[in-house]
């Protein structure tokens, strides 16, 4: 199960992510997303809590990043192991901003 | 409803005859203490009734008569005669009343005219009438008695003087009457049981009372005509209240039992109907039940009822016919799907190079990881395992797209890297739906043993080199396909010496979870490829499908899981 808190200011949202981002959890993290990607200057997604990610998160992620390479910048913050054997595995690090 | 014992009736028919007893117990109940109230009333009104019919019958009697004896007879004269005689007696004389000596002593009187003709006259009236007792009397107050002097009795009628003790509280109404209305006293007598007495004085001509005209009347007669009333009224009401009953079961029986029991018919023959497969039926539209009330308006919902369950039927018939349309659909899929997986092993049984084994178990009827082999000319094999982003037919349709693309660019003799940039820019370039997929692709020449590969965000192979160990192989990483435009893809070598196996598999094997959500992880599939470093391809693939089938046990999965094995065992000599 995912949770998600957002919070906005200003074309600034942070999601903080808790659980498992996968193909269950996908649809109700892309449904939360979705209105913020029409004003987004700045994204970021804090994966402190964040236990895994599936393919269906990758998606979301692989989405948010092309969109942001239009109109803004998009960073994901505190990446657990697990999440960065992920990225590293399927390339992700080469297209997404990681701290 | 047609004749039928109690056996051969079904439920409700038998529940239609219980309802109308019911109905009629209950009226009947219903009716008892309303009839028993009303024959209480009754008996009150009657009793009065009669008494007072009685009363002034007797009333008026001795007005009658005490005016017919004032006019016809001195009554003064002889009434005065016996009074005379009565109070010419000592006390102790007067004790004997009703002795023999007593009315001797006396019976001059009753040999006169006077006293005769009074006592005709009041037999006469008596006859006539349902006063039982009419007699001429007055009242000693000083020795509280009442002196008769003519008795119109039939069976022991007193003789004139005798007298009887009556309390001065009775006798008074009767002393002070003041000719209004009527005077009546009730007393209990030893030898009549109750009875009432009304009367009228009888004046002298200087206006005192000189006598009494008196009528009793047996309250016996009251009793009787009470007791009969009684019985009467009471088998009256039995009939009354058992005709209602019956009646108002009658009435039932039409306006609530018959409807109840045409509903519960026809929703027996509705589900009997539906039961032999009829399709439209008008049970309830059928029904003609106009009693204008809630069983009107149960039978107008039943038939409502009626015709929405037939449109429901209609459209769960169509929705079903179009879930088994696309299950079969799906299952087509599957086979096309399954088809297009090189799934006959030995693939290549007159080739001694090499050897390769592979399998796919989707979590769903068709799957989004695929693998596939084939020879692109007799020195050079092309391997390739991918993972499409999402599940089912979307991800199986990507797939194939994907298989296909891949497949003919190797046949043109492309390099790995080619043929990854080209698919990643073919899908990359219409991918509305943001799908990806991670390939791992190599073209082996099977003379050397030298692999060329590229792998674009897929899981890390695993190479077994000739005498060793099954270890990770930390291969040059790229972007999954599909993710960003003319997206640059590393290739690299490997060498592969007789002896070595490589294997490749999906991210389902190494997550595959067991009850606990604990994944099958990279050790443990290293572990179970370790245990089985001697054997063929085929036996190491079943080693890994079997530990991680003890690993999950029942546990459903939700991805597919793929793996592929190749053991180069170099030119047979």
């Amino acid at each position: 199960m995912l949770k998600t808190d957002k919070t906005a200011d200003n074309g600034k949202y942070i999601f903080v992510l808790e659980g498992r981002l996968d193909t269950n959890s996908a649809e109700k993290m892309e449904a939360e997303l979705q209105p913020c990607m029409s004003d987004a200057k700045e994204l970021i997604f804090d994966f402190e809590k964040l236990q895994y990610i599936s393919s269906a998160g990758l998606r979301i992620l692989l989405s948010a990043q092309k969109t942001m390479n239009r109109q803004g910048t998009m960073k994901i913050l505190h990446v657990n192991e697990t999440i960065m054997n992920i990225f590293e595995v399927t390339g992700f690090t080469d297209i997404l901003t990681i701290e | 409803m047609p004749e039928k014992s109690i056996s051969e009736m079904s439920g409700f028919e038998k529940a239609h005859y219980s309802m109308s007893s019911k109905i009629f117990r209950a009226t009947l109940m219903g009716s008892i203490i309303p009839g028993l109230a009303s024959l209480a009333i009754g008996l009150g009104l009657y009793t009065y009734v009669l008494v007072n019919r009685y009363i002034s019958e007797a009333f008026n009697l001795s007005r009658s008569a005490a005016a017919i004896i004032e006019n016809v007879e001195n009554t003064e004269l002889f009434a005065d005669e016996v009074m005379t005689a009565y109070h010419s007696l000592s006390d102790s004389e007067l004790e004997e009343t009703g002795s023999e000596a007593y009315l001797q002593r006396f019976a001059s009187l009753t040999k006169r005219q006077d006293y005769e003709m009074i006592r005709s006259i009041f037999y006469d009236l008596l006859e006539s009438s349902d006063v039982d007792d009419l007699y001429l009397a007055m009242y000693d107050e000083k020795n509280s008695a009442l002196v008769y002097m003519a008795d119109a009795d039939q069976e022991t009628p007193l003789l004139p003087v005798e007298w009887e003790e009556v309390p001065l509280t009775e006798a008074r109404k009767f002393l002070n009457y003041d000719d209004s209305g009527i005077v009546y006293d009730y007393n209990k007598t030893s030898k009549y049981g109750w009875i009432c007495t009304a009367g009228v004085p009888v004046y002298r001509d200087s206006g005192e009372i000189c006598a009494f005209v008196l009528a009793d009347i047996r309250m016996d007669n009251v009793w009787n005509g009470m007791r009969f009333f009684l019985i009467s009224f009471f088998i009256a009401m039995i009939l009354m209240i058992n005709l209602d009953a019956w009646l108002m079961t009658q009435h039932m029986k039409k306006t609530l039992v018959k409807p109840i029991n045409d509903i519960a018919e026809a929703a027996h023959t509705y589900t009997k109907d539906k039961q032999a497969g009829a399709g439209v039926t008008d049970h309830f539209r059928n029904l003609d039940i106009r009693t204008g009330d809630e069983l009107e308006n149960l039978a107008n919902v039943m038939s409502e009822m009626e015709k929405n369950l037939e449109e429901y039927e209609k459209k769960l018939t169509g929705i079903t016919a179009e879930k088994e349309r696309i299950n079969t659909e799906l299952e087509l899929a599957a086979r096309i799907q399954e088809s297009m997986l090189p799934n006959e092993f030995p693939p290549f049984p007159d080739r001694t190079e090499f050897d390769v084994y592979a399998m796919m178990q989707p979590a769903r009827t068709v799957g989004g990881d695929f693998y596939s082999f084939r020879l692109i000319d007799d020195d050079h094999l092309y391997l390739v395992i991918a993972d499409v982003s999402g599940k089912g037919i979307p991800a199986a349709l990507f797939m194939m797209a994907c298989t296909i693309i891949m497949a003919s660019n190797a046949m043109k003799m492309e390099s790995p890297k080619k043929i990854i940039e080209d698919v990643n820019n073919a899908i990359c370039s219409n991918n509305n739906e943001e799908m990806f997929v991670t390939i791992w692709l190599g073209i082996l020449e099977i003379s050397t043993g030298r692999l060329r590969a590229v792998n674009a965000g897929h899981e890390y192979p695993i190479v077994m080199h000739a005498g060793g160990n099954f270890e990770i192989l930390k291969d040059p990483h790229g972007l999954v396909a599909g993710g960003m435009l003319h997206q640059k893809y590393e290739e690299y070598e490997l060498q592969l010496e007789p002896g070595s196996k490589l294997f490749v598999y999906t991210d389902g094997i190494p997550e595959a979870t067991d009850a606990g959500n604990v994944m099958f992880g990279t050790d443990r599939l290293l572990e179970n490829l370790n245990q089985c470093r001697d054997g063929t391809a085929q036996q190491v693939i079943k080693r890994v499908e079997d530990g991680v089938a003890e690993f999950v046990g029942s546990t459903v999965q939700f991805d597919d899981m793929t793996m592929m094995c190749i053991e180069y065992k170099g030119k047979s000599l």
